[in-house]
């Protein structure tokens, strides 16, 4: 096996730059650190208002805002087959060997990993999140997602929880799930570089204000805690419908000078808010992974939070308070996370961190999942076609059928625009000198 | 000095550096005689499939539903000639750049029919010229355009013709074309400074 082959990739999801998100940055980060080893990366996403076309962001990494409009919350309106000729034409014109999809609350990424396998394209899907099993939405959705993975080259979840909720949803089998876990970016998020004293204990709370995001625990916590320990202030950072119940909250205890709301934090500024405190309370109801608390973790804060989905996988034991979701144990943690602040030394926590982790190393990873899947064999539509019966006994046959059409619709637009029609793109070489970017190409 | 022509299915390059200083890049496109007697052919059929039901009367039980036939005829005839007419007929013989160093540059293009619309631009109105990516709902394409001092809007080189029918030569052809307005606008700069 060649150990320095170059892959080139299309990463596709609904979610990317000028969205600023979980999912967004794991894409951003993983496709930076792709490009310093060498291969070749390109980002295909819908558009955004008005950016749409073809986008050159840091480094030379492309990304094309394909003009198809979002129609609910973010997502590209489903046409099934609508999108098989731009997606075709995406992939012969950048040459790409591999394509890795992104969240399976994505239809541009089902869409694009369905036709990539119809045209024999290698694909992996990473997912971001935990779902449900009991309500109509997650029904709905894990069917997708069974038949998105059904015939799956290989699949990447970001913590060993998530796999378990990935394997279970899908049915996929577990050997072709690697878990490959997200990092931080160390040289952004900092500590402070004077200390904070410990007179005053500043809680820093940044998430959006949704049931999701135990918005509902704040609103039960924060009285109590400022009730029984009256050297402790609260930040709350972030935006969202339970944002009125903590408003609320605050005129019925009168805590406006203890508890300070900041509204929405951008992404840019978050670093600012939480070196301005102590502890970071995540009071999250679901979490796959939490990217926020290495980020909290990162600038030096100990972290206070619930033991739900995969946070107990994140941090060592010295870094972070676990609790139940459960307002009396929330409470509880505090306390022995105030007991323990005088022993927290930021910049030792920081520098261990760094070591833990980095994009670099989820990239590496990453890699060793894309040489993988390129190992798998090359298969006609008659031997893949089996695997999806196997999705359920009328969804199987639905399965089935959707991929025979997509397969002709295939043959199809060969025949109108044949391969050779698609001019491939050059390469684009960046160089850059002292004072300026210049851009160099092989034309 | 003249580069050997480009040949691609629809398109081909020619050019010619040796007429009086002027550098003169021409893109020529070829007729496709099939397509255009395949979409007449699709009009006379259908023309003929509404005239048989016109005749044997298969709708017409009323009188209000043999005005709506007729009409409905008129009107898929009306539609056959137009579609045919977008999907295949192109008036554009061929595009012309003609490159005058130092004076400016002279976009040209001749129809079938004869007439020739030209359009030129001063060299000191050019700031650069570019390849853009171009992406829409269903394909990607190149395409060469001109930045314009004091203008909001880029000049496309190979223009709309009549909204609907666009040139998208490939990138084969359009880089000879680029380099050479770089070329001639990069010595335009360095004689002013």
């Amino acid at each position: 096996m060649d150990q320095q082959r170059k892959h080139t990739i299309l990463m596709v999801s609904d979610f990317f730059y000028p969205n600023f998100g979980g999912v967004e940055s794991h894409i951003y980060y993983l496709s930076q650190c792709l490009l310093k080893l060498g291969h070749k990366v390109v980002v295909m996403t819908h558009s955004y208002g008005k950016r749409t076309g073809v986008r050159y962001v840091t480094n030379g990494l492309k990304v094309y805002y394909v003009p198809w409009r979002a129609f609910l919350m973010q997502n590209t309106l489903p046409t099934f087959y609508l999108t098989l000729p731009i997606i075709r034409t995406i992939l012969i014109r950048e040459r790409i060997s591999i394509v890795h999809g992104h969240q399976a609350f994505s239809t541009l990424c089902h869409e694009a990993l369905m036709h990539a396998r119809t045209m024999g394209y290698k694909v992996v899907f990473t997912d971001h999140s935990l779902y449900g099993f009991a309500d109509v939405g997650s029904i709905h959705m894990n069917k997708v997602l069974q038949f998105t993975l059904a015939d799956i080259s290989q699949a990447i979840c970001v913590s060993h929880t998530s796999k378990e909720n990935t394997v279970l949803r899908s049915g996929i089998t577990p050997d072709r799930v690697f878990v490959v876990p997200n990092a931080v970016d160390t040289a952004m998020f900092t500590p402070s570089t004077c200390r904070l004293s410990c007179d005053e204990i500043v809680i820093v709370v940044i998430s959006r204000l949704v049931y999701r995001k135990g918005a509902d625990l704040l609103v039960e916590v924060i009285p109590e805690v400022c009730h029984l320990f009256s050297n402790v202030r609260f930040i709350v950072g972030g935006d969202g419908p339970k944002r009125v119940r903590l408003e609320e909250m605050r005129e019925k205890h009168s805590l406006q000078d203890r508890v300070e709301m900041l509204g929405a934090v951008p992404h840019a500024r978050v670093r600012s808010v939480l070196i301005s405190g102590h502890i970071f309370l995540n009071s999250s109801l679901t979490e796959a992974f939490c990217i926020a608390i290495l980020e909290a973790a990162s600038c030096g804060l100990l972290t206070v939070s619930t033991r739900v989905g995969g946070v107990p996988e994140v941090l060592p034991d010295d870094m972070v308070v676990l609790s139940e979701p459960d307002p009396g144990d929330m409470v509880h943690a505090i306390r022995k996370a105030i007991v323990m602040l005088p022993s927290i030394d930021p910049y030792a926590m920081h520098q261990r961190m760094k070591k833990l982790y980095s994009w670099h190393d989820v990239a590496k990873r990453t890699e060793i999942v894309y040489d993988r899947a390129l190992q798998s064999s090359d298969e006609n539509l008659l031997r893949r076609l089996p695997r999806y019966l196997k999705c359920g006994s009328w969804a199987g046959k639905m399965f089935c059928l959707v991929m025979i059409v997509n397969f002709l619709l295939w043959c199809l637009l060969d025949l109108w625009q044949p391969v050779e029609s698609i001019e491939e793109v050059p390469d684009l070489v960046f160089i850059r000198n002292e004072h300026e970017d210049v851009v160099h190409d092989s034309i | 000095m003249s580069e050997a022509p480009i040949f691609h299915s629809k398109y081909s390059y020619h050019h010619d550096g040796k007429a009086q200083q002027l550098d003169i890049h021409e893109i020529l496109v070829k007729r496709s005689r099939l397509g255009i007697f395949l979409s007449y052919f699709m009009v006379v059929v259908f023309l003929g499939t509404n005239v048989y039901f016109v005749t044997t009367k298969v709708f017409c039980i009323l009188i209000l539903t043999f005005f709506e036939v007729n009409i409905r005829s008129i009107w898929s005839i009306l539609v056959c000639f137009l579609l045919a007419k977008f999907l295949h007929y192109n008036p554009v013989k061929k595009e012309r750049v003609v490159i005058m160093p130092a004076f400016g540059v002279q976009l040209e293009t001749h129809y079938w029919s004869g007439r020739i619309v030209r359009l030129f631009v001063p060299i000191s109105k050019i700031l650069s010229s570019m390849l853009n990516e171009c992406v829409t709902p269903v394909t990607c394409y190149w395409s060469l355009a001109l930045l314009l001092r004091d203008e909001g809007e880029l000049m496309l080189v190979f223009q709309l013709i009549r909204f609907v029918q666009k040139l998208q030569p490939p990138l084969k052809m359009l880089v000879p074309v680029w380099k050479a307005l770089r070329a001639a606008i990069n010595c335009e700069e360095t004689s002013i400074t």
